[in-house]
């Protein structure tokens, strides 16, 4: 179990290492150029000089950003009249460039700094995680148990069952940006239902009188949020549940349970749905990620400050640095969720031995 | 295999069908804003389906909208499945060990390979002088090593762990950062977005591919033809093949609706495809500006609503006609 704990960890961290490393090579390669006019446009640098001072400014900036060195070990010398024709154009560059800075940095928990605010990347994204990690966490709390309830209720209740997958069909087919807009410009807006409010977690600025008031506030303006992520991850996993106990309630065991005199609530729940999350367990842990890719859409949709804000930013201005920081954060929360599914393998049936 | 139409699967092919004849009758040049009739409501007589802030016709949009979808989501569903499906096969056809070959070929095309990176710049600006010395060294590195005894030993290609690499490294990332974060970067025309669409999403229906042709593998009429001396491709093209493109077909309609979700949520956050170009995702997004205009939000979001939906109920009812214990839509 710890050998293939461990053989899992490395291949998963591995195969990070090189996606991470690919999106890095790919970016830099692409953006040096419109990476700087991000730094150019930033509102350190004065408007109104000569060129000269400001090829000398562009200069200095790409030295503090350490843009002037080259991206990765290898490069292709340019001039090529001076090397004869023969003989390999690629010149090493040793340990100064961009690719072994930036790598060891992240091995020493250090992300750069933005381009567009200069501020370290961890503290960005430590910030945003404020607002993310209640969002996603509460979704993938929600989803899990009203996956778990509603599929033994359709199980239980048997003459609801196709109306209620045929809802949840109907729900699979809506993208998730559509959920949350429709459910915005439903229940949050002014000429419509105006029970929710459109954006932001609650304003820092605002006194409240007491904390109870304050929480109230917060969890209102996490409710919309929070519903059209539940809404968009229900389907799938209800229908997956659904599926397993339908073929666990054909098994032996179900009639013995119900010949000794089992109520048939007692079995859905104590017998089948025991036996039937076993095989959906490793999309319960798929869970939290895909909420995290979620939120890129909802943060957007509903102007949270989040991780998935903060990313669809940097995509937009090619802000590299925080770019690859909330890739990286979302392949260590894939990573581990992927050694929980494991480690809740073992746990919910022992019988199951894990070996490379 | 034929097999009658249910009412609703009626339903979904003709709303398919509206869907492609719109993209083929939609106009090609870019619309002209009406500056006089901006954010016009629906119903009324020049724009039955209302205008959006710009003054756009919301029904010539749409049908534009159709038309890129369609051209983007289609050819890279396809492309997607016959790449996974290329890779999947291979890799549980040959597996791990079957696929051998001799040490002089492998070596012959290791240093041709190595070589070949090493002068990738005189590759690139005279492809053929460069490229005819490469293969004729790699060729005489192969003659040279047959007649040995080193070079006649067969070593195995571990075709299957490296397509499980490749597989691991893509889904590493959940697809639509990756997309996202590429797409930034690049900012691809609607042609690099298809390239860069397959070269993300061809990993399900690889594995997909592989799960089945492990199973079909097994069977015996495939060991017999391996028996009876069957050259290798035609096992896999007249033994293997027939019994397992079924799954990609059925697959087809569900991997369109994931890339047209995946689209359209790009250009809603305004990545991916260039401003000027029509989408339904773009069309949704202008709502952003005017809150107050349902009908920018309704009629896009019906037609990718109907659109997926309708994709979905031909994945769901067709399935029951092949393997049932096969699940395509993991």
């Amino acid at each position: 179990m710890g050998r293939y704990l461990l053989f899992r960890l490395g291949r998963t961290v591995l195969a990070a290492w090189g996606i991470l490393s690919i999106i890095f090579l790919l970016t830099r390669w692409a953006a040096t150029d419109i990476g700087l006019q991000t730094l150019q446009d930033a509102p350190t640098l004065g408007r109104g000089l000569s060129v000269g001072e400001q090829t000398r400014i562009a200069q200095q900036v790409r030295q503090r950003y350490g843009l002037d060195l080259p991206v990765f070990y290898l490069s292709v010398l340019t001039s090529d009249t001076d090397t004869p024709a023969w003989h390999p154009h690629w010149h090493w560059n040793g340990t100064r460039n961009q690719y072994h800075r930036w790598l060891r940095g992240v091995v020493q928990g250090d992300l750069g700094n933005s381009y567009r605010e200069g501020t370290p990347v961890t503290k960005l994204l430590l910030q945003a995680l404020r607002y993310t990690l209640p969002l996603t966490v509460s979704a993938t709390f929600l989803a899990t148990i009203s996956t778990v309830l509603l599929a033994s209720w359709v199980n239980y209740y048997n003459r609801w069952r196709g109306l209620v997958l045929a809802i949840l069909h109907g729900i699979q087919a809506l993208p998730l940006f559509l959920v949350a807009l429709g459910l915005l410009l439903l229940l949050a807006n002014p000429d419509a239902l105006n029970w929710f409010p459109a954006f932001g977690l609650g304003d820092d600025t605002e006194q409240y009188s007491s904390w109870s008031e304050e929480l109230l506030q917060y969890l209102r303006h996490l409710v919309l949020p929070v519903f059209s992520l539940l809404l968009v991850a229900l389907p799938g996993f209800v229908v997956q549940l659904d599926g397993a106990m339908q073929q666990e309630l054909r098994e032996p065991y179900v009639a013995t349970a119900r010949a000794k005199g089992a109520p048939p609530v007692q079995v859905v729940r104590k017998h089948v749905l025991h036996n039937a999350l076993l095989p959906v367990l490793p999309l319960f842990t798929e869970l939290l990620p895909s909420m995290v890719t979620g939120s890129v859409v909802v943060e957007m949709v509903y102007a949270l400050p989040g991780m998935g804000r903060l990313f669809v930013e940097a995509a937009a201005q090619q802000d590299l640095p925080v770019l690859l920081g909330v890739v990286l954060l979302v392949a260590i929360a894939r990573l581990a969720s992927q050694l929980l599914a494991d480690a809740l393998y073992q746990w919910a049936d022992p019988r199951i031995r894990l070996h490379i | 295999m034929t097999r009658r139409l249910s009412f609703a699967q009626w339903l979904a092919v003709s709303w398919l069908l509206l869907v492609v004849v719109s993209a083929c009758i939609a106009p090609t040049s870019s619309p002209v804003p009406d500056l006089l009739h901006t954010q016009e409501p629906p119903f009324q007589d020049p724009h039955w389906l209302g205008t959006d802030p710009l003054g756009h016709d919301v029904l010539q949009l749409l049908l534009a909208g159709a038309r890129t979808t369609l051209l983007i989501s289609i050819p890279t569903a396809v492309l997607a499945s016959l790449l996974g499906g290329a890779a999947g096969s291979v890799a549980g056809f040959w597996g791990n060990s079957t696929y051998q070959v001799q040490r002089a070929s492998a070596a012959a095309g290791v240093i041709g390979a190595v070589i070949a990176l090493l002068f990738i710049p005189q590759l690139r600006t005279n492809p053929f002088p460069v490229g005819l010395v490469i293969g004729v060294l790699s060729c005489t590195v192969y003659y040279a090593l047959r007649r040995t005894s080193w070079g006649q030993r067969q070593i195995a290609v571990p075709i299957d762990s490296m397509v499980q690499a490749l597989i691991a490294l893509l889904d590493s990332i959940p697809l639509l950062l990756l997309v996202l974060a590429i797409a930034a970067v690049q900012r691809p025309s609607s042609m690099g977005l298809v390239v860069l669409l397959v070269l993300t999403c061809w990993t399900t229906p690889a594995r997909l591919l592989r799960a089945v042709t492990l199973r079909t593998k097994a069977l015996l009429f495939v060991e017999a033809a391996v028996v009876a001396g069957l050259p290798t491709l035609r096992i896999l093209r007249y033994h293997i093949w027939p019994n397992t493109w079924p799954v990609l077909l059925i697959r087809l309609p569900l991997s369109i609706a994931i890339i047209i979700g995946l689209e359209t949520t790009l250009s809603f956050l305004g990545i991916g495809l260039a401003p000027e170009v029509a989408s339904w995702g773009r069309l949704l997004a202008s709502i952003r500006v005017a809150p107050a205009a349902w009908w920018l939000l309704v009629w896009p979001g019906a037609a990718i609503f109907f659109t997926i939906l309708s994709l979905h109920t031909l994945v769901s009812t067709k399935i029951t006609g092949f393997d049932k214990h096969l699940d395509v839509t993991k």
